[in-house]
């Protein structure tokens, strides 16, 4: 079962398009089921996504207008309960033990949340944390640096592998990371 | 009296030919039976029997073709003994003369053609003349189906021996001449002239009803006229010169000289399909006058598109070769190509324009480097337009479609906007569109720029850029007063939202005059379009400050150019509240104060201070929805949690502000999460004095006491439980980081608070989330108790 | 006056199988006829011969002579019984040429006629053979059957007897030969109705020989007639008579079609036609001031209404010796007619037509009487 994991587009504020080279990776028929952080910002964005997989699910960041976008959501893939956060409301921004506490809150394996546009993927008390940065690269005040990112979970039984998209100087470099449920 | 049942005229096509396709085979069996037997004569008496069915008139088109089929099936068996008899050596004698004994002139022919044919392969006789004298005596069938079908089997008799060397190759033993390929060039001319006139001839016979009928029916038997090209195009031995000298001229002389429009408009098109391009390349200009010279009807804009279309994609194919470069393709097409609108007064707009695109397909293919040539057909289209007074193209109209076909094609070809934009006469022309032309011309270039990511990288293209999609840009003189689909009119105004992302200089002083070009033009966009297009460029002068900060070593005036970005932002931003927006420039604002507060130029903390102040007053002036309000501020603390740059001054208003604010919400739980969120500002917020984390236990802990009490006044039982768990996971996070206000007393203290009401929740979905909540926040606790680490710590805690 | 159907006779060559020498041409002889008389003509199995239509349309072949040629053999006498004697008041033998009309058939007109005495009166007590010779014999004219019309040459053996003679005829075949004309000019001639139809055509010649060929064109200069088809016709003429009592017969010997559909204005259509294919004799003019057989050719052109337009022109059919020709020279003969230049000899006559209510084709009556050469219907 393979989920796309990407946010952060800011399209068009900060950015005019996801990148080519992950477009041309982005086929439909192969995703199952897509988890956004948000900030996709204007419908177009979301569209493009739902050419991708049916099954889209997006939570609100702190550009996305749209109010039906909900601030938290908890989806189940599998065996494993995943939460879904943008991340700019759990103060200090990126840091583990906030987010922790939304991981408890919403009693899942994997909390997934943006914001930093920074890929970040850690495991903690036994749950497993991902952030899949910006798949634009968008800019961001406090990082200068910023690789544009997505994940591809690929979920079998109790077992996640996270493959991690990167576009490095106009290559796209992959990184695999696995997450067993306890 | 019996009545006899009306035929319907197709039941009656349907029966004649029924009949004369039994006569067919009748006197086909007789006469292979005779032929069999050796009796060539009556075999051939049959054979005219035969043939004598081709005499009918009665007879459409479609079923004469039948019949002649059936008949030119049966001929070559005759043929095939007579080439047998003749390799036997039993030749017979005056065969030639006594197969024109037939009194009916259309079997006589075809026999005349089948023996010829067979004295041609039999070596028999000089083939040059046979050749001459059959299409000669093909003269004496006028009548325009028979003899069509009648010159017809000449040509496919003919089809393999027809002389193709350069010089005669006959020899003294072998008689006669066996003639050259010019002598075959003159038998399938005037084989050609004589069949387009009987074509051409079909009609004006009949009456004026029936000249839809009859013109389907010519174009039914065009291809009997077509063969004779065909055959031309077959010798091997036409070089470009006698293509030139000869075969070209003859064929334009006949269809120019025929004045019928059908003829003509399929004969040119022939001639384009069956000659090789390097022939049509050396000839272009007699083609092109001789379509000058075409009757009024012909659609003499598809016959040069046709050309001009297979020459475009030789130019392509061809590796290396090309167009020579003698040959001035463009001017010779452009040339002819005015000349064919000026003898056409009447022809329409669009076919005058579908012209041009055809000639800036071939300038784009042929000559990809010369952009004049495409402004040339461009500007040629302008004076036209004026010529005709065409100052309004509908949209929809055939004039606005291929007006449009025409000006996408420069935007696709170049796939470069920058390259469109050296053409002097796109801006132009592109006026003439009306209001829905140029924004679907507009949108069609847009996204053009942005598939191909091209960059504008000077303030005089974003200028040219926008002054050609002004529709897109601001609102227009002739557009619809019902405003567009909601849905559409963001769609269009994201595409320019995206598209200011391409306005981009590697030089950040020309950056910024692009930015405010930019600003200045869609400043003007009104209400509804700077929401999409602003926030945009107020995000690009962020990026744009962080650049001069990057290259602060290599200008020394870059703090000066912050500032001055910061004002170009701080008014930007201001234009959108002007519009009544306030979600966005708050968010905008705090976006701008921690871009200033990050590079920390001269100015950069009260810039940052100005800018934070400025979303503060957002908040409270515009911002009402309490959700939004929770949303609003749980923001501004968190931008602020992350700002080093303000000294105490400035900070403590700051963060006062925030707490107070959070505890002025207007409902309980939001008030209680707004403050429990603030308490993060007092530790983990940056302290300029210890250059490091606040790290404030006293007002953390006043901020969560705070957050306890607002609990304790929720009614709802429920919510009340959910913000005491809230509340302790924010006592346990400051616990854990060793805040010394908050001991494992006061964690107990919650948790059997919490215990002591979680049993009395109506037992439902909530309350299991609750508990949840709760377990695994134990869980965490019990964790730290199980480590040795933290163990001690922890003592005392009762789970 | 019934003109010979001439449908289509493509591919018909002549009749063979006529047995040479014929059935004799002999009286009825009395009862008790006691002798065979037999001709024989000198050097027989080496002579041509050729075919002539009797009376009733059989052929029948004869030996052929030609002009001032010896006729000259022998008649053989054979006693019926052996030992018996014939009497007689002499045996001549004669060489007549002679024409018969058949309305007149008790007037046999000799134009030649030779006696010979073989044998004085006398006795012949066995058979015996006597040579004859006619030398250089004048025969001006040419073998001829027609509608009403008979020219023939014969030998005549008669055994004068007192009561009833013994007769023998032998019929000869003469071709009269003629040189090749040294004037040949061709026929050119502008025809029209006015605003109707104006065509010029032109025959390459004046005179055919019997076996030549007719090559011309026809060339449209005005059309505003819808014309259906157009045939070319070889019509022969043969008058007898004379003043009041003159009779014409007329056979379409050829019907050619030689365009098929309607022409426009600026068209040229080719004409070839081979008459060797056909029957035909030399033109005969005024013979023995009893009878002509003149030729025509007739260019009719039929409209979609039927209506049929048609020129007359007179050519002259000559015999001349047979000569080895390049066949295919004349199979793929053209003509190239100088029928825009006003050459001599080219007239200009008015075409005429007359609705013919009833189609059928009337190709006798067809042709008018008016010797100025205008072709009305």
């Amino acid at each position: 079962m393979l989920v796309l994991v990407l946010g952060d587009l800011h399209i068009p504020h900060r950015c005019n398009s996801v990148p080519g080279r992950f477009k041309k990776l982005l086929v439909p028929g192969k995703i199952q089921h897509i988890l956004c952080t948000g900030n996709l910002c204007t419908k177009e964005s979301f569209d493009y996504l739902k050419t991708l997989a049916s099954d889209v699910h997006v939570v609100r960041g702190d550009f996305d207008e749209n109010l039906n976008y909900p601030e938290q959501k908890v989806v189940t893939v599998g065996q494993f309960r995943i939460g879904l956060c943008h991340g700019h409301q759990v103060v200090p921004w990126g840091d583990i033990e906030s987010l922790a506490m939304v991981q408890r809150q919403l009693d899942v394996d994997i909390l997934i949340s943006g914001h930093t546009h920074k890929f970040q993927a850690m495991e903690h008390e036994g749950k497993f944390f991902l952030n899949p940065g910006s798949a634009t690269g968008s800019y961001n005040p406090l990082d200068s640096n910023v690789i544009p990112s997505f994940v591809i979970l690929d979920i079998q039984q109790s077992t996640v592998v996270s493959y991690i998209y990167k576009l490095i100087d106009e290559e796209v470099k992959v990184e695999r990371i696995e997450y067993r449920k306890s | 009296m019996p009545t006899t049942p009306q035929l319907s005229p197709q039941e009656e096509q349907e029966k004649l030919l029924e009949e004369a396709l039994n006569v067919v085979k009748t006197q086909a069996f007789q006469m292979k039976r005779c032929l069999d037997k050796g009796r060539l004569m009556d075999g051939l008496k049959h054979a005219s029997t035969m043939l004598g069915e081709l005499r009918t008139s009665l007879l459409s088109p479609k079923s004469y073709y039948e019949c002649y089929m059936a008949i030119s099936d049966e001929l070559r068996h005759l043929e095939m003994y007579l080439v047998d008899e003749f390799q036997k050596g039993r030749k017979v004698a005056d065969l030639y003369e006594l197969v024109q004994y037939a009194g009916n002139i259309v079997p006589r022919l075809y026999l005349l053609i089948t023996v010829g044919t067979v004295y041609i392969k039999s070596n028999e006789l000089s083939r040059k003349d046979i050749l001459k004298d059959l299409v000669e005596m093909c003269r004496g069938v006028q009548h325009p189906l028979r003899g069509l079908f009648l010159r017809n089997y000449l040509l496919q008799c003919t089809k393999n021996v027809l002389p193709d060397a350069v010089e005669d190759q006959s020899t003294e033993s072998s008689g006669g001449e066996s003639g050259t390929v010019m002598d075959s060039v003159d038998f399938i001319q005037l084989n050609f002239a004589e069949m387009n006139k009987l074509w051409v001839r079909m009609q004006h016979q009949g009456h004026s009803r029936d000249r839809e009928r009859r013109e389907n029916e010519r174009r039914e038997l065009r291809i009997l006229v077509g063969t004779n090209l065909v055959r031309l195009s077959q010798l091997e031995c036409i070089d470009i010169e006698k293509f030139k000298q000869s075969v070209l001229p003859g064929v334009l002389e006949q269809v120019v000289n025929c004045k019928d429009a059908i003829a003509q408009e399929y004969l040119m098109e022939c001639v384009i399909q069956v000659f090789p391009d390097d022939f049509h390349l050396q000839s272009l200009s007699s083609f092109l006058r001789a379509c000058a010279e075409l009757h009024p009807n012909v659609n003499v804009k598809n016959i040069i598109i046709a050309l001009i279309d297979r020459l475009a994609s030789f130019a392509q194919n061809e590796e290396g070769s090309g167009i020579p470069s003698e040959i001035q393709l463009f001017d010779i097409f452009s040339q002819q190509i005015s000349q064919v609108i000026q003898n056409r007064p009447d022809m329409p707009p669009e076919d005058i324009v579908s012209l041009q695109v055809a000639l800036i397909n071939l300038a784009l293919k042929c000559y990809p480097d010369k952009v004049d040539y495409v402004d040339k057909v461009l500007e040629t289209t302008e004076d036209i337009f004026n010529r005709l007074n065409l100052d309004h193209v509908e949209h929809g109209s055939p004039v606005s479609k291929e007006l449009m076909r025409l000006m996408k094609i420069p935007v696709d070809t170049y796939n470069n906007i920058l390259t469109v934009l050296e053409l002097q006469h796109f801006g132009p022309l592109f006026e003439y569109f009306d209001y829905k032309g140029r924004q679907l011309m507009s949108c069609h270039i847009i996204n053009n720029a942005l598939e191909n990511e091209t960059m504008i990288p000077a303030q005089e293209n974003v200028d040219a850029i926008l002054n050609i999609v002004n529709c897109m840009v601001q609102d227009q003189n002739d557009q619809p007063e019902e405003p567009d689909d909601p849905e559409d009119f963001a769609e269009e105004q994201g595409l320019m939202g995206r598209f200011i992302h391409l306005l981009q200089s590697e030089d950040p002083n020309q950056q910024f005059l692009i930015l405010n070009t930019a600003r200045k033009h869609f400043g003007a966009g009104g209400d509804k379009r700077i929401k999409f297009t602003l926030p945009p460029i107020v995000f690009a002068a962020y990026r744009l400050a962080i650049r001069y900060k990057q290259l602060s070593d290599e200008d020394e005036n870059w703090e000066k150019k912050c500032q001055k970005i910061f004002q170009f932002c701080h008014q930007t931003i201001g234009a959108l509240i002007k519009a009544e927006q306030a979600e966005i420039p708050l968010r905008l604002f705090l976006q701008g104060s921690l871009v200033a507060g990050q590079i920390g130029f001269e100015n950069s903390e009260t810039v940052a201070y100005e800018f934070l102040s400025q979303a503060f007053s957002i908040y409270e002036d515009e911002i009402s929805d309490s959700k939004a309000q929770l949303a609003a501020i749980t923001l501004i603390i968190g931008t602020l949690e992350q700002m080093s740059c303000f000294g105490e001054e400035n900070q403590q208003p700051l963060f006062t502000q925030c707490a107070l604010a959070a505890s002025k919400l207007l409902k309980k739980p939001d008030q209680c999460r707004g403050v429990s969120v603030s308490s993060h500002l007092f530790w983990s917020g940056f302290s300029q004095a210890t250059d490091g984390e606040f790290h404030d236990g006293k007002r953390v802990s006043d901020c969560l006491k705070k957050g306890v009490k607002i609990a304790n006044q929720c009614m709802d039982s429920s919510v009340q439980v959910q913000l005491f768990v809230e509340v302790l996971n924010h006592y346990i996070f400051f616990f854990e980081k060793g805040c010394e206000q908050i001991s494992v007393q006061v964690l107990n203290q919650i948790i059997s608070k919490i215990r002591e009401l979680l049993p009395n929740l109506e037992s439902n979905e909530e309350t299991e989330q609750i508990n949840k909540h709760f377990k695994n926040t134990l869980e965490h606790l019990q964790l730290k108790l199980d480590n040795a680490e933290s163990a001690e710590q922890y003592a005392g805690l009762v789970l | 006056m019934v003109p010979s159907s001439t449908k289509s006779v493509v591919f018909h060559k002549l009749p063979v199988g006529v047995s040479v020498g014929g059935p004799c041409k002999m009286s009825f002889f009395g009862f008790g006829q006691s002798a065979d008389v037999n001709i024989v003509l000198d050097g027989q199995e080496n002579r041509r011969t050729a075919e002539i239509k009797t009376e009733d349309g059989k052929r029948e072949k004869y030996y052929l002579y030609f002009d001032g040629e010896t006729v000259s053999g022998s008649v053989n006498i054979a006693l019926k019984k052996k030992g018996s004697k014939l009497e007689h008041q002499g045996i001549k033998i004669e060489f007549i040429g002679q024409i018969e009309l058949y309305y007149d058939r008790g007037n046999h007109h000799e134009f030649t006629s030779l006696v010979k005495e073989l044998v004085r009166p006398g006795e012949l007590t066995h058979d015996v053979s006597l040579n004859f010779e006619f030398s250089q014999v004048e025969k001006p004219y040419e073998s001829y059957t027609g509608a009403n019309v008979r020219l023939r040459y014969f030998l005549r053996v008669t055994i004068v007897k007192r009561l009833s003679d013994v007769v023998k005829e032998q019929d000869i075949v003469v071709h009269t030969l003629s040189q090749y004309p040294e004037l040949n000019s061709s026929i050119k001639m502008e025809v029209g109705i006015e605003d109707c139809l104006h065509i010029e055509f032109e025959y390459n010649k004046s005179k055919y020989h019997l076996k030549d060929v007719i090559v011309g064109k026809i060339y449209f200069l005005l059309v505003r007639i819808k014309i259906k088809h157009m045939e070319l016709q070889v019509i022969k003429r043969e008058t007898t008579g004379t003043g009041p009592n003159t009779f014409n017969e007329n056979e379409t010997i050829a019907k050619y079609e030689i365009m098929d559909g309607a022409p426009v204005r600026g068209e040229s259509i080719p004409i070839r036609l081979f008459l060797s294919g056909y029957e035909l004799t030399p033109t005969m003019k005024d013979i023995n001031k009893k009878f002509s057989v003149r030729y025509y050719l007739n260019l009719v052109l039929v409209d979609e209404e039927e209506r049929r337009y048609f020129k007359q022109q007179e050519i002259t059919i000559f015999r001349r010796a047979d000569k080895v020709r390049k066949n295919y020279q004349a199979a793929l003969s053209h003509h190239n007619p100088s029928l825009l230049s006003d050459g001599g000899g080219s007239g200009k006559s008015q075409y005429q037509n007359t609705e013919e209510e009833n189609s059928k084709e009337k190709d006798g009556e067809a042709v008018n009487n008016d010797e100025g050469g205008k072709g009305v219907i």
